[in-house]
């Protein structure tokens, strides 16, 4: 069961050749058997779900249902029933709980998928490692010393663990692109607008996302779909019809126009992202390069929009109870609370300039290719990586390839490769599939055409007893 | 540059009282943004590149 996904599970209940039942029983078992050493789940809600899955079981709509007992799991920004919405913090633990879950959550339960459990997370979403202190690091399954990526490492873990097969996450500046990276699985980061976030925990709401992962394109599509339309309580959220990209993916790479990025984001990244964008290249048939200007800059206007936005929303409690942030958090966003408006102001500007020029890049390109991470992952607690001839924070750094594609909102479909560092070939790097603005069909054709391949995968971690 | 009075005084205009042990921290992290700013304000721009605070993704001016 931990090797099945999302597509063939609910094939198999619709058609009666398995339970919801016994598929969230099996999920259960697993993150019973993983989780004391992966440490995704911050709660796994086993009656719920098992309720829920004998619901689905029982629905006159069962053989309708598109993700008929598929279980899921979801990052702890997103409100559940019952449950105070933790963001990874120690505050939020005295939020009144939620009253109902949040409206991604309704739409894939709508579906006949069954939520199973919350996530880890960095706290506040405001990280890209999941050392969180509150709840404890998120360790990588496929090498428990080392880190998960963040902020939605729990995310990426519980996928690559084999405890569920469909995760949700958020993404402000790389938050499921980085994971996924790290810890090998499928990630989509849908256009800025693209998902409601009606019910998820804010960290910077002018540069929030929210996107699922998977361990295949197919996965990610199914679920996407299923999460599409409007929403008006969420205001970013765009006034579009639903734009199905699941009956797209047999186009494959087809037709597609394919270039490398080049400049900053060749000159961040370490030999293994190097070689994994070279093989993504080659097996998209493309030597074509192209650069974007002023990386440096969108990704200083990122860097202050985060800042001044998630230092403004916390205010109230960095002056009442500082010491209850995460250490790894608090000293940031004092800092962040102190940001003049003129930098925030300046920071909107370059980011509506830098998306103009973005623009005209993608008048001849339909897929660009971009290192998700600048290299595998660190082990847990690594301070400091070198980069480019420079000495830079390690876990910071995670988000230098990431952070000017969530700048100005472009969707993103991240695939893992595998064997691309020769130190350590067990660990996986993910590649970004980037595209214009509302054209998630053509980063996910491309990921399904690599797929396909067999060059891009993510398997099980095996996490054997002492793993 | 020493960002030191800026800090105290949007510190107490924010009703922040900095610790010693977080205004090493804050120190670090205000320098970090403030490397930040230098590199945004670097950026020569025209009164039509205003945001208006509200952010649209743009999509390429090309036929389907």
């Amino acid at each position: 069961m931990s090797a099945a996904g999302v597509v063939g599970m609910a094939a198999a209940v619709r058609e009666g050749r398995a339970t919801a039942a016994a598929n969230v029983q099996l999920c259960l078992d697993r993150i019973a058997a993983t989780d004391g050493r992966v440490n995704a789940f911050t709660s796994v809600l086993a009656e719920r779900a098992l309720k829920r899955a004998q619901a689905v079981d029982a629905s006159p709509r069962r053989q309708r249902m598109k993700l008929a007992g598929v279980p899921f799991a979801v990052k702890n920004l997103f409100d559940v029933a019952g449950l105070p919405t933790l963001a990874g913090s120690k505050i939020e633990r005295e939020a009144q709980p939620a009253a109902r879950d949040a409206l991604l959550v309704r739409r894939l339960e709508a579906e006949g998928a069954v939520l199973v459990g919350a996530l880890n997370m960095d706290e506040y979403a405001y990280g890209f490692s999941t050392e969180n202190t509150h709840y404890g690091a998120t360790c990588n399954p496929h090498d428990l010393a080392r880190i998960s990526g963040g902020s939605s490492g729990g995310s990426a873990a519980a996928v690559a663990a084999g405890q569920v097969p469909l995760t949700l996450g958020s993404d402000t500046n790389g938050s499921i692109r980085v994971p996924a990276s790290l810890c090998g699985t499928f990630g989509l980061k849908p256009t800025f607008g693209r998902l409601p976030r009606t019910g998820s925990y804010p960290f910077v709401a002018s540069l929030d996302h929210l996107g699922p992962f998977a361990r295949g394109a197919a996965d990610l599509a199914l679920a996407y779909d299923l999460m599409q339309g409007p929403d008006p309580q969420d205001p970013a959220c765009a006034q579009r019809d639903i734009e199905p990209v699941a009956p797209l993916l047999e186009r494959g790479a087809a037709g597609l126009r394919v270039a490398v990025l080049d400049g900053w984001f060749r000159e961040m990244a370490l030999p293994e992202a190097l070689a994994a964008v070279n093989v993504v290249a080659q097996a998209l048939g493309t030597t074509r390069l192209v650069e974007l200007p002023e990386v440096a800059r969108a990704r200083a206007a990122a860097f202050l929009v985060t800042c001044a936005e998630g230092g403004a929303l916390h205010l109230d409690d960095l002056r009442r109870r500082a010491e209850d942030f995460d250490p790894m958090t608090r000293d940031r966003f004092l800092a962040n609370a102190l940001v003049p408006a003129a930098w925030l102001v300046q920071a909107q500007r370059v980011r509506h300039w830098f998306a103009r020029r973005v623009a005209q890049v993608f008048e001849t390109v339909d897929v660009l290719i971009a290192p998700a991470t600048p290299c595998t992952a660190p082990v847990i607690g690594t301070e400091w990586l070198e980069i480019n001839g420079q000495r830079l924070p390690a876990r910071a750094s995670m988000g230098l390839l990431t952070q000017p594609i969530s700048c100005v909102g472009l969707p993103v479909a991240t695939v893992p490769l595998w064997g691309m560092n020769p130190a350590a070939p067990h660990l996986p790097i993910g590649v970004q599939l980037i595209a214009a603005p509302w054209r998630e069909d053509r980063c996910l054709r491309a990921a399904a055409a690599l797929e396909a391949t067999g060059l891009c995968s993510a398997p099980v971690a095996a996490l054997e007893s002492g793993a | 540059m020493d960002y030191g009075a800026y800090i105290d005084a949007a510190a107490a205009t924010l009703g922040l009282n900095l610790t010693q042990e977080q205004r090493k921290g804050v120190n670090l992290y205000f320098g970090l943004a403030a490397s930040m700013a230098v590199l945004v304000q670097g950026l020569p721009l025209q009164p039509a590149d205003e945001s208006g605070n509200v952010f649209v993704p743009v999509a390429p001016q090309v036929p389907e």
